[in-house]
């Protein structure tokens, strides 16, 4: 029978179980950080990405109303997390619009959830399916702890090499940017919720439990991007290579 | 562990951050320097963090193409700056207006809203 850990333990105990399935190690994300990717490539990713970030906002709006009352600081975490999504300054999805017609698609080609592919199908399926389902808390572990605060260390890799190696211009990236400093607080405000408010042996199991779910379902997701846009393209082999090296 | 002084009209606040911080994010998440630094888009586009740096801006990158883009060139010769923009690792004193800026005329920027308290 497992213990209520204290703060410190059970923060390290979420950490461990997002790191061991980090999606950095995808494919699609090794052929990426190492400039292999063609625009086109990133077109198809963008075209994906959006219908899974896109709804973050409706995915907050329904942990927000099952959120209980008394909770004040987690429901204005929430709320100011979906202003700030859509709101806030630019929407997000606009300027993941704007990166994506820099490779070469289109706002109406982004749009047309006809153009995701089954398995973004499935994460945005199982985001929403954990919004509205789990306890609260529990939501907020695996969306916002699980996945979004993996964001700033994913893009804090990836910019750099946008404007790099793709030589994408600054505004072209700007969705990337802005994701390091709204997600480090986001993801950390997280944290604190579920530090918080997961206060039971049980919630913190619950907690770990679908912060590694979340670290799954991502990685199935990027992963899926390799074999259905880029492994007619850049053999699997050649990016084991490439991670060999750098291991 | 670098220092870092706010002022704000005839208030100061001091405290203490880790190297690599930024203080957009630290008051975001509900620490120093919250509440007592104005913010508030986070991504460079609405100015309201703007500060004029007073010490320590050797130590900080030149602007990038959000600052040069919301503030101007005037202000930056004035020595402002976009506090959600730059990580610290070194002391900093800061001041910021009591009122967030004025916008830049719009041929100067891309055409976003005005920062509004």
């Amino acid at each position: 029978m497992s213990e209520l850990m204290n703060h410190v333990d059970f923060r390290a105990a979420l950490e461990e179980a997002i790191k061991g399935k980090s999606a950095n190690k995808a494919p699609f994300s090794i052929a990426w950080a190492s400039g292999k990717l063609s625009r086109p490539h990133l077109a198809r990713w963008a075209e994906n990405h959006y219908h899974y970030v896109g709804p973050f906002a409706d995915y907050l709006a329904y942990i927000y109303a099952r959120m209980p009352e008394r909770y004040t600081e987690a429901k204005d975490f929430l709320l100011a997390n979906m202003y700030e999504e859509e709101i806030g300054g630019d929407r997000h999805t606009d300027l993941l619009i704007r990166f994506a017609e820099s490779c070469g698609t289109t706002r109406e080609r982004i749009v047309d959830p006809d153009n995701m592919s089954p398995t973004t199908r499935g994460l945005q399926s199982w985001c929403y399916s954990v919004a509205m389902r789990e306890d609260p808390i529990v939501a907020v572990a695996g969306l916002v702890v699980g996945l979004e605060s993996q964001v700033p260390s994913i893009y804090r890799k990836q910019t750099p090499t946008l404007r790099d190696k793709y030589k994408f211009t600054d505004e072209e990236v700007e969705f990337f940017d802005l994701h390091i400093v709204s997600d480090e607080i986001h993801g950390e405000r997280g944290y604190q919720i579920v530090l918080e408010h997961a206060n039971t042996v049980e919630l913190q199991q619950r907690c770990l439990k679908i912060c590694e779910i979340g670290a799954q379902m991502r990685l199935l997701y990027t992963t899926a991007l390799y074999w259905d846009y880029v492994s007619k393209d850049i053999p699997i082999e050649e990016l084991e290579a490439i991670e060999r090296k750098a291991a | 562990m670098p220092t870092v002084v706010i002022h704000r009209g005839d208030k100061t606040f001091e405290g203490e951050v880790n190297e690599n911080t930024n203080l957009v994010v630290k008051a975001g998440i509900r620490q120093f320097p919250y509440p007592n630094l104005r913010y508030g888009c986070g991504m460079g586009k609405c100015a309201r963090c703007a500060c004029r740096v007073l010490k320590g801006a050797e130590h900080l990158p030149e602007p990038n193409w959000k600052e040069k883009k919301q503030l101007g060139d005037e202000r930056l010769n004035e020595g402002f700056r976009l506090i959600c923009q730059i990580w610290l690792f070194h002391d900093i004193e800061l001041d910021q207006p009591t009122m967030p800026l004025a916008r830049v005329p719009a041929d100067k920027t891309d055409g976003n809203p005005p920062a509004t308290e």
